[in-house]
């Protein structure tokens, strides 16, 4: 204990040894903050909170500096839900001594931990929103807020006693007791409690003909998810015979088979149908499907039976009746006809001139039945040389016939054999000049002068080039 | 027999913690020895005039 005057340490004596002030009241002062402390102390350790915050606050009138004191008090206020007190006391308590000071924790504790500090917020709010309820006579909201309070916050002791002054208020005796043993667990001595529990006992006693007044709890209330369901206790279901119930029995299982006949079956039937439609949908999307690979493949079959015609047709030109290619084959017999004319010693020259005629004849009809530059280069060479070899007397042959024709005066056949005798040799120049007589002869004037020309070109000094230009100026005067 | 309305007057609306700031700068803590050192100041002031 320090003067109050001078700040020294106090001894026994009733003034001060440094400043000599008189102390004695205010050293009695301090004694009885400090009996009230005691007490305060004691009450809050058999849970008499209210008695507890009585005396503290009481300890606090004589000494605001009984940090002990008021960290004390702010523990009970927490203990009672109290949250906003409880933490004043503690700032107030921190603010009179800021070093070594419980109350230090006490504030660390709740503002560490940011949800519980939220958590004591809502609860006050809603415990102020029950209130206000209360006060709109909205009692049923009340209940249902101050329910949510306690939840959070199950040491609220204000919000016990109001859940309980609404049920004693709708003569819920039973839960209006529960609520309030709950506050006695809390704080035993609290007047307010103690009053509401005086009267709720006298409800809930037996009455002089041993009956309870019970009132609204004369029924079973649960709740089931959201709805709460009063069930009356003393009702009892009218006794039923067997018969009854057999038919009624039979009477739900009618309305249950024609609930399902006409409500359930058309559903399936419906879902089978649906299902039905699109199982043929799905079905008849694939036979179109197929239908139209078929007439593709179809189309495709007429394209290939007819590209196999015509390479039938193709082939035919080219086989034989042996199957083996008609060209080659006659190409080859002008070959052996060739060859066995060139053995004079075997052969007479008629023969041999026959061979040589024959010869002609099938690179003749070999020229007519094929072209010749589609086939291979090896055809090709064997046929030219077959030509080559035969040209002289070929040319020869159709020479004189041509001549002994023109001879006769016969032009047109004249001009036939002449015309053949140049194409086995381009540069036989007396055929070339007597085509041109023949075609002068005969009328044709234009095939005259080109065949004149060309002799001309051929041997170009020559006296009868000399004769065949002077019949191209004849023949183009006219 | 509980008065509802009478009861509820005894319940009043929790102090929220926005508020707690402006109830400790408003709580009164003038206390027993507060008096007495006034009032030993005041007497000796008395005194001395």
């Amino acid at each position: 204990m320090f003067c109050y005057n001078c700040g020294c340490h106090l001894s026994e004596h009733d003034f001060c040894t440094s400043c000599g002030v008189d102390v004695s009241l205010y050293k009695r002062i301090m004694y009885v903050s400090n009996m009230y402390y005691n007490e305060g102390l004691a009450k809050a350790g058999i849970r008499d909170l209210t008695g507890a915050v009585t005396s503290l606050r009481q300890s606090l009138k004589f000494n605001k500096n009984h940090i002990e004191a008021r960290n004390l008090l702010g523990l009970v206020y927490f203990e009672m839900g109290e949250a906003v007190a409880a933490l004043s006391e503690w700032v107030i308590s921190k603010n009179l001594r800021p070093e070594k000071n419980i109350a230090d924790d006490y504030i660390n504790m709740i503002q560490a931990n940011g949800s519980r500090l939220d958590t004591i917020n809502q609860t006050i709010k809603k415990y102020n929103q029950a209130l206000v309820y209360c006060m709109q006579d909205s009692k049923d909201l009340a209940v249902i807020q101050l329910r949510k309070v306690l939840s959070l916050n199950p040491k609220f002791i204000r919000a016990h006693q109001l859940l309980a002054l609404l049920y004693i208020d709708s003569e819920q005796w039973d839960k209006a007791k529960r609520e309030l043993v709950k506050c006695t667990e809390l704080d035993r001595n609290n007047v307010q409690t103690l009053t509401y529990m005086k009267e709720v006992d006298q409800m809930l006693a037996p009455d002089e003909t041993g009956k309870v007044s019970r009132r609204k709890d004369e029924s079973v209330r649960y709740q089931a998810d959201n709805e709460i369901i009063i069930q009356p206790i003393g009702v009892k279901e009218p006794r039923r015979s067997g018969v009854s119930t057999l038919l009624n029995i039979g009477l739900g299982l009618i309305i249950g088979i024609a609930t399902m006949y006409f409500l359930v079956v058309p559903a399936v039937r419906t879902n089978v149908n649906n299902e039905s439609q699109q199982k043929i949908n799905e079905i008849s999307n694939q036979i179109t499907a197929r239908e139209n690979t078929i007439t593709e493949l179809e189309s495709q079959i007429e394209l290939l039976k007819q590209e196999q015609e015509n390479l039938h047709k193709e082939l035919d030109g080219y086989a034989g009746t042996d199957g083996t290619l008609q060209a080659m084959d006659q190409l080859l017999v002008a070959a052996t006809n060739y060859i066995s004319s060139q053995q004079p010693s075997e052969l007479t020259a008629e023969e041999q001139a026959q061979y040589i005629q024959d010869t002609a004849d099938i690179l003749e009809e070999i020229k007519n039945s094929v072209v010749l530059e589609e086939n291979s280069e090896s055809f090709q060479n064997l046929y030219n040389i077959l030509f080559t070899a035969i040209s002289p007397q070929m040319s020869r042959v159709y020479y004189n016939a041509g001549m002994d024709a023109f001879n006769a005066e016969n032009y047109a056949e004249a001009i036939t054999a002449l015309e053949r005798a140049m194409e086995y040799d381009p540069e036989y120049g007396d055929a070339c000049f007597n085509l041109g007589q023949a075609y002068r002869l005969s009328g044709n004037n234009t095939e005259a002068i080109a065949a004149y020309e060309r002799f001309v070109e051929l041997l170009p000094n020559t006296e009868r080039a000399n004769r065949a230009r002077r019949y191209i100026t004849e023949l183009s005067a006219q | 027999m509980i008065n509802f309305e009478e009861e509820l007057k005894k319940f009043h609306p929790s102090l929220e913690i926005e508020d707690a700031e402006e109830a400790i700068y408003n709580q009164d803590l003038t206390d027993m020895a507060d008096l007495l050192v006034k009032m030993v100041k005041e007497s000796q002031e008395a005194e001395e005039q």
